[in-house]
């Protein structure tokens, strides 16, 4: 048995160089400038509508006036996207738990999946939005009843693409756990729990997107008190459109909001995709790393 | 004989043809002669309020004044007075307090006539509960989150002696099974709502406190009207008057036969999800509403918009109070 020769360490260094040259170096910042363009882009989409078709202030407002509409009421609106992303939050957390332990337990059981998975599928075929006023009916004015409706919403394709991951492991490596001995907890940790780190994140990053909308319809069905979703409906029945495109514009940031830092965990937890070689600061080999930097 | 048979008919065709010919560009000519106009109702489906319009429309009223009107519902109770001004609709009815936060917002639109002439809002207690305004201090209200509940409340809260703060003010979809079920302790609505919809859910059953008008020191004023833009007012003009015209013939019609006037929105709406039951207790509570205390329908006054601008500047639902005449016209009000 005869090994194949090591290359260099010189090359081994540089191609490492090479990987992290090809990630960027700022991810974050270059994502958030993609941000920026993007919303740069609908902005001037919106201003050259208003500068074509004219249309009144109280149909379309100006971008403008938008924005200075809710400079103005800022005070008012902050606290009451504080509640919202809040009601995000709780509602995303309890979602994503409950999804990725159903999709453990519908991977280990087999019966508990073939009688769940109607009932999963079914569960999104309810009108969300009949089903929050019975959630206020039973369990009264709080918060509980919009967390349900988020949870209700995120829950799924964080269960259907984990599902769908787990189902997809690579058999051959499954066997070979098996043949080399490993323990039940120990390849679920080492190897199916890895397996699934991309679709769980997929389903993670579909469910951040959809927080917010669950956010607003448990507003809908049960405000104890001010909400922002009351907020646009008060300034809807006072025709003051400027206010409701505002209203509706924080209500999509509190989303992307929300949708970036699922992303940024995304980067943190799958770096695979994102760059060809492990963080210098997460790498395990540190001694290489070190004879990497001091022998050459 | 065969061809002496052919040859009649082929001569009878030719006579009739020209008959046939005539009544058809008569028929047509009748339809084109008819003004058409829209009617934007303020919920997004049908219920008993929009009664007058259906009858005069059903009854043929509004085809005599020489009108093809045809009824849309908004798609939320936010949108009716934004069809006025986009065009998809010409005459609506809206509550007063939206139309005088429209106007205040600089949106040309204007009330042509009263659809109620007095106040039926008010407070709410499930059956068998007997709760008094001096009692209102830690309850919890139910509201609808729109202005006209808004601008009354404040009111409520002065008239029990207690601060907003005191009183929590929850908002959801529909206030009865949350009031049945004791989720909340008082709910918001007008009676001509919230009697039949009790009686409805509850066997027959009554609230147990019905508290409007002066006990809880609401101004007395009308709550919804019927509405247009400018646009329609000066393209329109002449028409609005046919169509006031129209629809007080079938609103008087309504109130004279208030069992017939049900029937003929069940036989419209059939899928409305309202009984008959419903419809016609809530159409006979309505009836009294739509008449002032001369007995008549539509007319609209300075002092009923100044009361209502005064109490929406107080609760700052409006930033400036608009004159009367910026909110209404009795122009277009059909002869007495």
């Amino acid at each position: 048995m005869t090994s194949s020769p090591q290359p260099p360490v010189s090359v081994v260094r540089e191609n490492a160089r090479r990987a992290d040259a090809f990630a960027p170096a700022w991810p974050f910042a270059k994502l958030a400038l993609w941000y920026v363009a993007s919303v740069s882009l609908t902005l001037l989409v919106w201003q050259s509508c208003i500068w074509i078709f004219h249309p009144a202030p109280y149909i379309v407002p100006t971008p403008r006036a938008t924005y200075d509409v809710v400079v103005s009421q800022w005070s008012q609106i902050w606290p009451l996207a504080l509640g919202t992303f809040r009601e995000t939050i709780y509602g995303y957390a309890a979602g994503a738990a409950l999804g990725f332990l159903l999709a453990v337990a519908m991977y280990k059981i087999r019966v508990f999946r073939s009688l769940s998975y109607p009932l999963i599928i079914g569960s999104q075929a309810i009108p969300i939005i009949a089903l929050a006023p019975i959630l206020v009916l039973v369990i009264g004015f709080n918060i509980y009843p919009t967390i349900i409706v988020v949870t209700w919403i995120v829950f799924f394709p964080v269960t259907i693409n984990t599902l769908d991951g787990f189902l997809n492991l690579d058999p051959d490596l499954l066997n070979l756990t098996r043949v080399l001995g490993a323990t039940r907890g120990r390849r679920f940790w080492f190897v199916e729990l890895p397996g699934v780190v991309t679709p769980l994140f997929s389903g993670l990053k579909i469910g951040a997107a959809y927080a917010v909308t669950g956010a607003i319809i448990g507003e809908q069905a049960a405000s104890s008190g001010p909400s922002l979703y009351q907020f646009q409906v008060a300034a809807n029945n006072q025709s003051r459109t400027d206010l409701v495109y505002g209203i509706t514009i924080v209500m999509m940031i509190i989303g992307l909001l929300w949708f970036a830092v699922v992303t940024g965990l995304d980067r943190i937890f799958t770096p695979w995709k994102y760059r060809a070689t492990a963080r210098r600061w997460f790498r395990r080999d540190k001694t290489r790393n070190a004879s990497l930097t001091t022998n050459d | 004989m065969k061809y002496r048979l052919g040859s009649l008919a082929l001569v009878g065709v030719l006579l009739l043809a020209p008959l046939f010919v005539a009544s058809y560009s008569s028929a047509s000519a009748s339809a084109t002669s008819l003004h058409s106009l829209t009617f934007a109702y303020d919920w997004p489906g049908p219920d008993m309020e929009i009664i007058p319009v259906l009858v005069a429309k059903e009854k043929g009223y509004f085809a005599k004044a020489g009108l093809n009107v045809s009824i849309k519902f908004p798609p939320n109770t936010s949108t009716t007075i934004k069809m006025l001004t986009t065009g998809s609709a010409d005459v609506g009815l809206v509550t007063t307090a939206d139309l005088v936060s429209a106007v205040d917002a600089s949106v040309p639109v204007t009330s042509i006539a009263n659809y109620s002439m007095s106040n039926n809002w008010g407070l709410f207690t499930k059956p068998g509960t007997k709760l008094s305004l001096s009692q209102l201090k830690g309850k919890t209200v139910f509201s609808f989150g729109d202005n006209w509940t808004a601008t009354m409340l404040p009111f409520v809260f002065k008239k029990a002696g207690v601060s907003a703060s005191s009183v929590k003010v929850v908002t959801s979809t529909n206030d009865i099974p949350l009031l049945l079920n004791g989720r909340v302790n008082f709910s918001t609505n007008t009676t001509n709502y919230e009697i039949p919809g009790i009686e409805g859910a509850d066997k027959g059953q009554q609230p147990g406190e019905v508290l409007t008008g002066a006990a809880i020191g609401v101004p007395n004023i009308p709550i919804w009207d019927y509405a247009t833009s400018k646009s329609v007012e000066s393209s329109s003009g002449k028409y609005l008057t046919a169509f006031l015209s129209a629809l007080k013939q079938a609103t008087a019609w309504a109130a004279a036969n208030p069992d017939a006037a049900a029937t003929l929105f069940d036989k419209a709406y059939p899928s409305s999800g309202y009984t008959n039951a419903y419809n016609l207790s809530g159409w006979k509570l309505t009836v009294p509403l739509l008449t002032n205390a001369k007995g008549q329908y539509f007319v609209e006054t300075d002092a009923q918009w100044t009361e209502l601008t005064s109490a929406m500047k107080a609760v700052k639902e409006i930033t400036s109070q608009p004159s009367p005449s910026s909110l209404y016209t009795n122009k277009y009000q059909p002869a007495a």
